[in-house]
């Protein structure tokens, strides 16, 4: 073999390889599509390329009723709907400049906090699952999600797009006996969580796949507006549940868990620990339950005086606002979404790269993108 | 190589650390259903498929007005004593998207919603409903009896 055809050093060259991650691939949670550059095992370059689930929701919202357009905002964040009708609903009351009772806000609150570790879950579960923890705790999470679903579905009568908080209230009061649910289902959960702690959050297999991984610097995290539980992984305590508290969470007390160095595990930790402090934002606010009935009585058709208004509500992913422009008849002028999910992913190519390629799909699922607001 | 021994050796205690909650896990009941041999019934607030009680119907079109996706239609007939009846009423099961914006509106609560929520079928004429015929249910599988 000593006559082979290299003759000079430069025939033999090395060359960037392109791939194509997405959009049916099944880690990238829903149809994300990323454009790799590798340099054999390491990423150079990461291009995501978003819209194959673009639906068009702020253009057909300026034909829709205020009231019509809250079973769209349902299937924006599509695993935290409650959370998304409150974001809407709030910001239509703030053109409205329509007060709501007290009731009201309680149960707003206790459904949004259930709804938050619902989403928390899966994305735990997932992420559980893109590091290789085949289905075990994905299944586990589903099992306690299904009863907070159980418990939807007897509140608003759906299992996954509620369409319960509506202008001025809730579509109907909450059910007889559901208190009593609430309660066993936060014992129960605080016993999972602990099991989830012993599961995974200190496995030494866990840890080692997810410790200082996809490193998020805090000045990073804030110039790309990134929000919500990532941010507070790295280190920022900003929570607008505390800083601008809204609804009634300013009569409950709760941490606002943060974490230390910005990697995938701190994430998960974060998400992990908000789940405690939802139920425990839950329970005092069962506790202290008024009441009454909780929606006040307003026209079917609303018609808000020409203007605008912003609002912004803490999702389980990140700061939702909903900006509206009102011209005074019944539908919106000009609706505008800011969904926390697509600054999350405006940041992914600086935690790819320089990567391994087997550190993405861990990366990406950390950072618990969720495509149908992003698309919208 | 003491250093890989000691990083097998925790590995797999913490494997055996989550095996011990896995294997708890026999000892507790089911959590799932035999489907489709057992069903899981449906809440008293559940919102399945649209339905209508004809006779309640005053023809006032709110519920046409309410809808988001316009999966609704109806006409009506002006009998004598200025009182208005349905004439047609269709229901488009592909369009809706079970937001019961419409019973929420019906004031004289005609339009409902029912328990039914397998709706799968293979011709795609089978989703659209004429509400005012009485068996327009009937050979879809019911979770609950009528
Ligand atoms: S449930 Fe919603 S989409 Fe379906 S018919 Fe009623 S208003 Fe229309
Ligand atoms: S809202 Fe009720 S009464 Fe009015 S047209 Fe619809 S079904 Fe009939």
């Amino acid at each position: 073999m000593a006559d082979l055809d290299i003759k000079e050093k430069k025939d033999i060259f090395t060359e960037e390889f392109l791939i194509n991650m997405g959009p049916q691939h099944p880690s990238t949670h829903g149809v994300l599509s990323l454009e790799l550059k590798l340099d054999g095992e390491m990423v150079l370059e990461c291009t995501p390329h978003i819209g194959y689930l673009h639906r068009s929701f702020e253009k057909l919202a300026e034909n829709r009723t205020y009231t019509q357009f809250i079973p769209f905002t349902d299937r924006l964040d599509y695993v935290a709907s409650m959370n998304n009708n409150l974001g809407y609903c709030m910001a239509v009351e703030n053109l409205l400049k329509l007060d709501i009772t007290d009731r009201a806000k309680y149960i707003r609150v206790i459904v949004a906090e259930l709804n938050r570790i619902a989403s928390h879950l899966i994305a735990i579960g997932t992420f559980a699952q893109d590091l290789g923890a085949f289905a075990t705790p994905l299944f586990y999470c589903f099992r306690e999600r299904e009863k907070i679903v159980d418990i939807f579905n007897e509140i608003c009568g759906n299992r996954l797009t509620y369409n319960y908080i509506r202008i001025g209230g809730v579509q109907s009061d909450l059910p007889k006996g559901i208190e009593e649910k609430i309660k066993n289902f936060i014992k129960y959960m605080r016993s999972k969580i602990d099991e989830y702690d012993w599961l995974l959050t200190y496995n030494v297999i866990f840890l080692a796949r997810a410790k200082n991984i996809g490193l998020l610097r805090k000045d990073i995290a804030i110039n790309y507006s990134v929000t919500g539980p990532n941010l507070r992984a790295s280190g920022v305590k900003r929570d607008l549940r505390k800083d601008r508290p809204y609804l009634v969470y300013d009569k409950f007390e709760f941490n606002v868990p943060v974490g230390v160095n910005g990697d995938a595990w701190d994430r998960y930790k974060v998400r992990i620990e908000e789940m405690r402090q939802s139920l425990k934002i839950v329970e005092q606010a069962l506790g202290s339950l008024p009441q009454g009935d909780p929606t006040v009585k307003t026209g079917r058709v609303h018609k808000p005086a020409a203007g605008e208004a912003y609002f912004r509500t803490e999702n389980p992913r990140g700061e939702l606002g909903f900006y509206i422009v009102s011209d005074g008849s019944a539908y919106p002028y000009r609706l505008k979404i800011r969904a926390p999910s697509f600054s999350n992913l405006a940041v992914l190519p600086e935690l790819i790269k320089d990567a391994k390629i087997a550190d993405i799909v861990c990366i990406s699922g950390s950072l618990d993108i969720l495509m149908g607001e992003i698309d919208r | 190589m003491l250093r890989s021994m000691n990083n097998i050796i925790t590995g797999i205690l913490s494997l055996i650390k989550g095996l011990i909650i896995t294997f708890n896990n026999n000892f507790t009941s089911a959590t799932t259903l035999q489907y489709p041999d057992e069903k899981k019934a449906m809440t008293e607030r559940f919102r399945g498929l649209i339905d209508l009680y004809p006779e309640k119907c005053v023809a006032c079109y709110q519920c046409v007005k309410a809808c988001p996706t316009a999966c609704l239609a109806m006409t009506h007939k002006q009998t004598d004593e200025k009182k208005k009846i349905t004439n047609t009423f269709t229901y488009n099961i592909e369009l809706c998207c079970f937001c019961g914006l419409c019973q929420q509106v019906c004031p004289t609560g005609a339009i409902y919603m029912n328990k039914i929520y397998e709706i799968t079928t293979y011709e795609r004429n089978k989703l659209y409903i004429n509400l005012l015929n009485p068996e327009k249910y009937d050979e879809w599988p019911h979770t609950s009896p009528k």
